[in-house]
């Protein structure tokens, strides 16, 4: 009996602070994000190994077909790929873990030497920035028409948007971008589509000066409309229906009944409604678009994440075509993680619910 | 002095696909200061767009083909239906407040209930900071509720019936001279329905208002009320103060739902429902809206549509036959 009462304040303490940590709404979703992205970098590793005609020996062959002997070609092979060939599969797959966790992605098969985190670090900035950019410009723009033309419902102003956003969603954005460049380059030739190779003009380098602004932005211009273009219909169309269906609501009407001034209700009442749902898509936007788009930067030679990735895959360089999945992955993760905060932050519903505060 | 509302002629139709709903149709009544006035009648029968049409929050089908609402305040008349812009939106809670029937909906999800009092007051220039805070809680608290809680709360933590007296505390937050109360209990179980109830009787003894109470819930408007007007098919059927309304009602439609309300004492077989359904009010019914239901009718009755005639001081009814019911 003494035991039993002196023991069950502990245990049921010790339960209780577990329930706590376990309860905890941030911690809970950190741990799910994490066990998301070693699920991916698991799979990677056996995919990778597990495609026919694996990746090693193809390097290998590669390699033997260039002079080396076989012994030579599977040194080099398991130095490029960092793999130590001889370990049982396990103490490979915890290696390339540790390696992961440090941020080494292995080396390049075809830029020999260099190391894939660095050649996705050399990317990744211009496509964020590129990304990033046309992301901010196509909420805001998206936001703004589609919140308008849903107050002025049925009128020719929303017709005509509303048929343009539509067109605009269904084309795809790839023959945009060869639009822009039929139309910007060849027709009217006002874009020098020559001069705009890269994310920098020859000689210009990478510091916080108005020339370097000016020369980032005039290489990404048009691949920043096409982006833009490519899914700002969407967008519209989105907030259009949620707008739509905000100003249905009983609190709205009771708002006006309250003789609250029309920008109050708009912002407070309307428009922070129905932007709600928005948000989680703009995080998740984001995180997809680490990668960048694969046709479109190869389109106008704009070297980013996908450029990279394209030219990988072209190449067979699968610690490159690896690295990138990985970087991709964790933004995608990351973002979602950042979303369902997001949403939290700005939906009290939600806040309470999820048991966070 | 004048009445505080008086609304004259009023019809207003909806633009349906199969033609024009007339869901109200030449209607006037007087609500003076101070005054109850309950309007009671079936789902459909045009009650709420009664109240939304003096607010002017009618959807935009809906059309106010003719009439006025007379409001009168301090020696001045002014037609809240030809209201605009500022003037509306000022006319709109400080002068006439209207609680809708979805209070579950009514308040913006993620506003904070001080938000929602302070939008409210910065709208019209009221109380700011801690003097709102004060007014505020002084209302929250004569609708029973802990201001200290409900503050700070967002809508969905607090149950149904108390979003219902927020919203009661809110609408008299500017000093209304003018509640419109749209089915306020409606969707609520009979313990809250019951501590609403008592909460409006309270607020009425002690806040100077005049209150139009839409119901289709007889008991309950006979326990708020002064006066009780039938509405039916878009148009007032009868007019009286409420003893007379439960006492001697004149028009059978009045009786028909009086005698569809269960009592304590009454036996089961006195409880009679009205026979048939609420009139189509595109393709009203000729002569008296109410003759394909009405017991008495007869062939003047599907002839002619009766008017409001006064039988007893203060008590009107359209009816070729209230002599006989």
């Amino acid at each position: 009996m003494a035991v039993t009462s002196q023991t069950q304040p502990q245990t049921f303490s010790l339960l209780a602070r577990i329930e706590r940590i376990t309860s905890n709404y941030v911690l809970r979703r950190i741990v799910k994000a994490m066990f998301t992205i070693w699920v991916v970098v698991t799979i990677t590793f056996f995919v990778v190994r597990a495609m026919p005609g694996n990746a090693v020996d193809i390097l290998i062959q590669d390699l033997t077909a260039q002079g080396f002997s076989a012994d030579e070609a599977l040194n080099q092979a398991a130095s490029l790929m960092g793999i130590d060939l001889n370990q049982p599969a396990h103490e490979q797959y915890l290696d390339y873990l540790a390696n992961v966790v440090r941020g080494d992605f292995g080396k390049s098969y075809r830029s020999r030497g260099l190391n894939v985190a660095d050649m996705i670090a050399q990317v990744l900035p211009w496509t964020l920035f590129s990304v990033g950019l046309s992301l901010a410009i196509t909420f805001i723009i998206g936001i703004a028409l589609g919140a308008l033309i849903a107050y002025a419902r049925d009128t020719w102003f929303d017709h005509l948007i509303s048929n343009i956003a539509a067109t605009l969603d269904a084309v795809s954005p790839y023959l945009i971008g060869l639009l822009a460049i039929l139309l910007l380059g060849v027709t009217w030739k006002i874009i020098p589509f020559s001069e705009m190779r890269g994310a920098l003009s020859p000689g210009i380098q990478p510091e916080f000066s108005l020339e370097f602004f000016a020369d980032a932005f005039s290489h990404v211009k048009v691949l920043l409309l096409v982006y833009v273009l490519a899914s700002v219909g969407s967008w519209i169309l989105i907030m259009k229906s949620n707008t739509i269906a905000t100003l249905g609501e009983d609190y709205v009407t009771a708002a006006r009944a309250r003789g609250l001034s029309d920008f109050r209700i708009l912002t407070a009442y309307v428009g922070r409604n129905a932007t709600l749902p928005l948000f989680t898509r703009l995080a998740i936007s984001i995180g997809f678009a680490v990668g960048g788009s694969l046709l479109l930067e190869r389109l106008f030679a704009y070297r980013g994440v996908g450029f990279l990735l394209a030219d990988s895959l072209g190449n067979r360089d699968y610690p490159v075509m690896q690295g990138v999945f990985l970087v991709i992955t964790f933004a995608v993760v990351f973002s979602n993680l950042i979303a369902d905060f997001l949403y939290g932050w700005l939906d009290p519903r939600i806040r309470i619910a999820g048991g966070g505060n | 002095m004048p009445p505080t509302l008086s609304v004259q002629n009023l019809s207003i139709e909806y633009a349906a696909r199969r033609g024009k709903v007339r869901a109200i149709r030449n209607v006037s009544f007087d609500v003076a200061r101070g005054d109850a006035l309950a309007l009671i009648g079936e789902s459909g029968s045009g009650k709420t767009t009664l109240g939304l049409g003096v607010v002017q929050l009618l959807p935009s089908t809906a059309k106010i083909t003719q009439g006025n609402a007379l409001y009168h305040r301090d020696n001045k008349t002014i037609d809240a239906l030809t209201l605009k812009g500022k003037a509306l939106r000022e006319f709109r809670w400080k002068e006439c407040a209207m609680v809708f029937q979805s209070a579950l909906n009514s308040l913006n999800p993620v506003l904070r209930i001080a938000d929602q009092f302070g939008d409210t007051a910065r709208a019209h220039n009221y109380l700011q900071g801690r003097a709102l805070k004060e007014r505020a809680e002084h209302l929250l608290t004569l609708v029973r509720l802990d201001p200290e809680r409900v503050w700070k709360s967002f809508p969905h933590e607090l149950s149904g019936g108390m979003r219902q007296r927020v919203l009661i505390a809110l609408g008299l937050l500017l000093e209304p001279q003018l509640l419109i109360l749209d089915e306020p209990t409606t969707a609520l179980d009979i313990l809250t329905q019951r501590n609403i109830m008592d909460v409006l009787k309270e607020l009425r003894g002690k806040l100077d208002f005049s209150l139009i109470f839409i119901s289709h819930d007889l008991s309950l408007a006979a326990e708020l009320a002064d006066r009780v007007a039938t509405v039916y098919a878009g148009k007032i059927v009868e007019f009286a103060d409420v003893t007379t309304t439960f006492k001697t009602p004149a028009h059978p439609y009045t009786i028909g739902l009086i005698n569809a309300v269960p009592t304590l004492q009454g036996a089961k077989e006195d409880l009679t429902s009205i026979p048939g359904s609420p009139p189509d009010l595109i393709e009203l019914p000729s002569g008296c809206k109410f003759h394909p239901r009405c017991p008495r009718a007869d062939a003047r009755c599907k002839r002619d549509e009766p008017e409001l005639e006064e039988i007893a001081s203060g008590h009107r009814v359209a009816c070729w036959n209230w002599r006989t019911t």
